[in-house]
This record gives C-alpha cells, sequence and structure tokens, in this order.
C-alpha cells in the first residue's frame, strides 16, 4: 500500500494531499484557533493580519510549528488548548493561517517560491507516503485554495455548533469512518451503516438510531437465539424507581426495555445487585464505564440524553428547615 | 533530504511520524459502538479486527453473544484468537459458513488501520480521556 501511494503522480497527490489539509487546517482553525486568534486575544497573530504574522514567519514554518504544538511562554497553549487534536492538523490549522496573510500581502506567486518547511502540507494528508515529491508543490496548492476560501472564513468563525461533529460526517462508510484501512479490500465490502439506518427511528446521540423505538415498531426483530429465528425474549414489565440527589427528575430504570435485549445474568448480579438500595451509582461512574456505563456511552445511547433515564419529575416541596425529618 | 541540516531531517522524520501515529489513533468519526480488538493482530502482522455493533444488533439482540456466547462487555478483554474461532467459539459460533460468512474472509474483520488500538469507538469515556487512550 505504501508502494501504491509513492507511486502516484506528484502533481495528483500535491493536488489532493493539500486540499484534504487546507479542510482539516480550517476546520480546527474554526473549532480551537479562531477563539484567540481571530481577535488576537492575549497577543496572538490574527489571522490575516500580515504585521502580526511577519516577525513570527522570520523563524520559519518548522518552527511555528513547534509552537502550535507545544505552546509558547508568551501564552500560546500546546495544541491551542485543544490537545485531542492530531499534530497534523495542528499544522494543517498553521498552514491555514499563514496562507491567510500570504495571501493578504498581495504577492501571491512570491511565498509559493520561498515556502520553506520540508514537510509542511503533506503530513497532514498523506501521512504514509513520506513524500518528499509533493512536499515541494503542496504549500502552493494549500495557499491557493486558502485563498479562495479566506472570503467565506470570516462567517465560519461565528457559525452554529462549531465544536459539533458536522451533520455530513456522521455514520460514514467504512472507507471514510477513520479506523477502517481504506486500501484493505474487504473494507469495501463492509455495509454502510446508513444503508441499514434508513427505515429505523432516528434518535439525537449514538448511532443516532432510535434502536429500542425500533423493535417496538418491528421494524428490526433481532434474534433472541442464535440459530432459533422464533425465539422470543422473556420480557420483565418492572420499572425500578431511584431517588436522585438535587434537583434532577428521579430516575426510572424500565426492566421492559432492557428485558428486549439481554438476559438477567447480563446484569445481575455481577454489575447491579438485584437489591434495592444495593447499588452505589453515581453520574462519575457511568461516565467512566461502570454500571449504566457499561453499555450506555459505549453502544447503548450516551449519558447525553439525561432525560431518557431521570424521567420521574419530583414533587414540589417548599425549601422547610424541618425538611429532612420526613426522609 | 540529504543536504539539509539534520534537526530539519529530524523534524521532518517526527512529522511522518507524528501524523502516522495521529492519524491512526485519533479521528473519531466511525460507527458509535464499533469495538476495534487489537490484542496480537499488529504483532501478527494483521490488521486489527473491527466488530461492528451496529450490523450485528440489528440482527441480534445483545444476550445472544453477551450471555449465549459468553462476551464480556469489555473491550479487547475475551482474549478472542482464531483457534477459538475455528473451533466453534466466540464469532465462530456464527461466523462458521452457516450461520454468516466463515473465517476464509480475514480482510471482513481484519479491516482497521494498522496501529489502531483496542478500543470502542466513540465512547463516551474515550471523549473524556483522548490523551490517556493515546498513551497507549
Amino acid at each position: 500500500m505504501k508502494i501504491e501511494r509513492v507511486i502516484l503522480p506528484v502533481l495528483m497527490s500535491a493536488f489532493f494531499g493539500a486540499a484534504a489539509a487546507a479542510d482539516a487546517g480550517k476546520d480546527l482553525y474554526t473549532k480551537t484557533c479562531a477563539v484567540c486568534h481571530a481577535a488576537g486575544i492575549a497577543g496572538a497573530p490574527r489571522y490575516g493580519n500580515v504585521g502580526d504574522w511577519q516577525p513570527r514567519l522570520a523563524g520559519g514554518t518548522a518552527r511555528l510549528y513547534a509552537s502550535a504544538l507545544k505552546g509558547t511562554a508568551k501564552g500560546m497553549p500546546a495544541k491551542g488548548g485543544n490537545l485531542t487534536a492530531s499534530d497534523g492538523d495542528v499544522k494543517a490549522a498553521v498552514d491555514f493561517m499563514l496562507a491567510s496573510v500570504k495571501a493578504a500581502s498581495a504577492s501571491p506567486a512570491k511565498p509559493v517560491a520561498a515556502a520553506p518547511a520540508p514537510a509542511a502540507a503533506p503530513v497532514a494528508a498523506a501521512p504514509k507516503a513520506a513524500a518528499p515529491v509533493a512536499a515541494a508543490a503542496a504549500p502552493a496548492a494549500s495557499i491557493d485554495a486558502a485563498a479562495n476560501t479566506s472570503g467565506a472564513s470570516a462567517a465560519d468563525i461565528n457559525s452554529f455548533n462549531r465544536l459539533l461533529k458536522p451533520i455530513g460526517k456522521r455514520n460514514p462508510p467504512p472507507a471514510e469512518d477513520g479506523i477502517h484501512d481504506p486500501v484493505n479490500d474487504g473494507t469495501v465490502a463492509l455495509m454502510a451503516p446508513l444503508a441499514a439506518y434508513g427505515p429505523l427511528p432516528k434518535s439525537l446521540a449514538g448511532n443516532r438510531v432510535n434502536w429500542v423505538k425500533a423493535i417496538d415498531e418491528k421494524k428490526i426483530n433481532p434474534r433472541w437465539d442464535r440459530q432459533d429465528a422464533n425465539a422470543a425474549p422473556v420480557v420483565i414489565d418492572l420499572n425500578i424507581v431511584r431517588e436522585v440527589k438535587g434537583s434532577m427528575p428521579d430516575v426510572v430504570y424500565p426492566h421492559k426495555q432492557h428485558t428486549e435485549w439481554l438476559d438477567c445474568s447480563n446484569c445481575h448480579p455481577a454489575i447491579f445487585v438485584p437489591q434495592k438500595g444495593a447499588n452505589a451509582i453515581s453520574m462519575a461512574a457511568i461516565l467512566l464505564g461502570e454500571k449504566c456505563g457499561v453499555c450506555h456511552g459505549k453502544v447503548a445511547f450516551p449519558v447525553s440524553e439525561c432525560r431518557l433515564c431521570h424521567s420521574k419529575k419530583k414533587e414540589f416541596r417548599p425549601a422547610q428547615a424541618t425538611a429532612p425529618a420526613t426522609k | 533530504m540529504i543536504g539539509r541540516p539534520p534537526w530539519q531531517r529530524w523534524f521532518a522524520i517526527l512529522l511522518a511520524f507524528a501524523a502516522i501515529v495521529a492519524f491512526d489513533t485519533d479521528d473519531a468519526r466511525a460507527e458509535y459502538g464499533d469495538v476495534v480488538i487489537n490484542n496480537y493482530s499488529d504483532a501478527a502482522g494483521m490488521r486489527p479486527a473491527i466488530f461492528p455493533h451496529w450490523f450485528h444488533r440489528v440482527r441480534f439482540r445483545c444476550k445472544v453473544c453477551h450471555a449465549d456466547l459468553g462476551f464480556k462487555f469489555k473491550a479487547g478483554g475475551n482474549e478472542i484468537n482464531m483457534v477459538k474461532i475455528i473451533d466453534g467459539q466466540f464469532c465462530g459460533a456464527c461466523h462458521n459458513g452457516e450461520l454468516a460468512w466463515s473465517v476464509e474472509n480475514c480482510n471482513l474483520c481484519h479491516s482497521a488501520k494498522p496501529g489502531t488500538p483496542t478500543q470502542v469507538h466513540e465512547s463516551t469515556i474515550q471523549k473524556l480521556a483522548p490523551a490517556a487512550l493515546q498513551k497507549k
């Protein structure tokens, strides 16, 4: 697979590499960097401001990458404080900001020739190709790409929901999902999630499928037994109410929806002792993958859907000094 | 690259390495609940295996695998290997050429980018502690 990438025509790799890098850089810029670099907070060099960037460019692009990745004493946090960003994206974001000043400096041809960094843009897009060939050509293309879009970027900074995953990136097909290897022949044979989700009821989180409703509405009928398609689950209709602290509504745990999917032995007694009051459950434990979090947050709907569990409204009790006595 | 000063070469190599690591592990776009299992794959020169929860829960209730077949609720916690599978345990209970396609379709499961660590993709814990996960 490395060989295939290396023998790609120079032009192709330069073009696609630079385009993808520019996208990643712009994304990260709008999500993270723009918080300071749009307005110049804490002395950050402003996007598109040649005067801010000129002295910093003197040190070379590689040094700017290092500052962006590791942070500086002047106040730049490592990776802009977004430690989940990949190094490649951080560099692409630097490229994106540099492109803005190069485009603004009204001599678009000059920086192409002067592009200093040996491995600037292509690492973001084509990490496995060592790609010295693409390195020379890519900065030029990324500058062009950024120049074309720089007019729109001002609007993007204040766009809605900049921290959320864009709708177009939900439920991607395996080859584009980031963990499947797109050069693996088996990957292309796999089903794309959206192909299956079409008729299923929607939800706001996780797979964005309401799996419980999907069974209720008989959109799917997953087998209860590996071999026997007619075996039916033993559904227990028993609600357990857990009173919770603070103002949150009490939790109603429905056995019904759970026993549609699971066997008693899946939860009892290892995860939940089948006795009222015997289980210490906290949101912290759930977030860390214990108790309800064994499934919720991994495969069942995540904890962002508070109201699905916290569903029983508390009776209004006016604040009284004697309130504890009623417990 | 040969004529460049050493720090520049070093930096280029570092960049390439960082990009490989970052792009293979730090991309949270895959389907919610996809499990990557990389207990032995990388060491054996195979791509890590990916189990798509969504695909299987359309066809089977959780109980079939997690009670009948004994899969623990823990990514990478079942010590599955190919011998167990061809002997009909774990995945092999269905992936036997009768209920589902058989083990000769290596690349349908072993389809992750090399080096992808064991994980439940898009899981809450992954979003909470990405830095800790990357250190693995």
